[in-house]
């Protein structure tokens, strides 16, 4: 499980979600740039995570929530639909750095069958990809390279760690050379 | 944390492990047997074969007092037959482990590593735990005990892009709670494999926590009937 002080972790609670006031709050309108003012009813506002799913998860005095939350763009159905249709072409980095992470977090805040089914299927397409380019010694540099930049956070890892592991054999075989 | 080392063994440690499988010699010289921790190694009268561990093997053949047999399974025949196996009949598995030999009175407890399988009389058809490991430790130390080193360094090489593929492949089928079957694989390919498969299978639980999570409070309503364990079988098939 992840620590209290994962990088990641923070990194991607860090990200910005978008949220709709639902009710007017005095003098917080410095959170969409002017300062001073109020805060209206129905005003769209990106926030990030940690703070805008305590919004929208709290319900202070039994009333209706502060905020309700909205699925990030880099989980619209525009995005969706472009995984389904080909995942190793999307560069996901640019979408968020955190994709994975980012999707998992807001699947626990909506219920979306078809974006796991979605994730799932993407992450299993890109993670054969991945390992075909970390058992290939010019993938990194040659026709492979758009395809590791538009890697998320989690896919590096997995990236590095095969590639580790790849080299780690590879030394060793040369080592039995030299003896 | 505290120690960079990936989780695992890493391929110096298997190959170290490797090095106590006992193989076929042949001696040049005589030399009587020798009181080790783990029981006295045969006296070696040449030209009499005996099976001594692999590094003992590799020591006496450095210093030119013995000539390694090279096991069965490593001759360019066997090999070629099992690269094909591999290939043409068995796309998506891998090529059986040794089979354990039948004892006398059928309680057969011994297995590998206690069982010797880089012996002269191991079985031709199989690739044993350590085969990648102690083919490339032989092809090094000693390429003039085989017949046809090249060759046989060839095959080894094709048959470990093989079945390196087929382990690759092996993640299309992972899911959250699946399993690959890795019946035969070896030990350094596991090492090599471990960190990648462990990755997708940790970011295929983590994408599909909030699922599971529900499934499991699903499970929990059914089991309020006494039933926790259809509930399940109920919830995997609307999954389908």
């Amino acid at each position: 499980m992840s620590s209290y002080y994962d990088i990641d972790a923070i990194l991607t609670d860090s990200q910005k979600v978008p949220c709709t006031f639902e009710l007017t709050v005095p003098a917080l309108g410095y959170v969409e740039g002017n300062a001073g003012q109020d805060i209206k009813q129905g005003t769209k506002v990106e926030l990030p995570l940690w703070l805008g799913s305590m919004l929208a998860i709290s319900q202070p005095a039994g009333s209706s929530p502060l905020v309700t939350l909205d699925l990030p763009s880099a989980l619209s159905p525009r995005v969706i639909n472009a995984l389904k249709a080909d995942p190793r072409t999307i560069d996901l980095r640019a979408l968020a750095p955190h994709f994975y992470s980012l999707g998992s977090l807001m699947l626990e805040l909506f219920e979306e069958d078809e974006l796991v089914d979605v994730m799932t299927d993407t992450f299993k397409k890109r993670a054969a990809e991945i390992a075909d380019q970390a058992h290939n010694p010019r993938g990194a540099l040659g026709e492979g390279a758009d395809f590791l930049r538009g890697l998320d956070e989690n896919e590096r890892q997995l990236f590095r760690a095969s590639h580790d592991s790849a080299k780690a054999v590879k030394t060793w075989m040369t080592d039995v050379k030299k003896k | 944390m505290a120690l960079p080392l990936p989780r695992g063994l890493t391929p110096p440690e298997v190959a170290f492990i490797c090095e106590m499988e006992l193989v076929t010699v042949i001696p040049r010289q005589r030399l009587d047997a020798l009181e080790l921790l783990g029981g006295p190694t045969p006296a070696l009268r040449p030209p009499h074969r005996n099976n001594i561990p692999l590094w003992l093997a590799l020591l006496l053949k450095r210093q030119r007092r013995a000539n390694i047999v090279p096991p069965p399974w490593l001759q360019p025949a066997a090999l070629s037959a099992i690269l094909e196996f591999e290939t043409k009949h068995a796309k998506d598995v891998f090529s059986p482990p040794p089979k354990l030999p039948p004892s006398a009175d059928g309680s057969n407890m011994t297995s590998p590593p206690f069982l010797p399988s880089s012996t002269a009389d191991a079985p031709p058809d199989a690739l044993p735990y350590h085969w990648l490991e102690l083919g490339e430790m032989l092809l090094n130390a000693a390429p003039d005990d085989f017949e046809e080193p090249d060759q046989v360094r060839r095959l080894m090489r094709d048959l470990r892009e093989v079945r390196m593929a087929k382990l690759r492949a092996g993640v299309d089928v992972l899911d959250a709670g699946g399993g690959v079957k890795m019946n035969g694989v070896g030990g350094m390919e596991v090492a090599e494999g471990r960190a990648f498969i462990g990755g997708v299978i940790d970011g295929l639980r983590k994408i599909g926590a909030s699922r599971e999570q529900s499934r499991r409070e699903g499970e929990a309503d059914g089991g309020a009937n006494g039933y926790g364990r259809t509930a399940d079988y109920d919830d995997d098939e609307m999954d389908v």
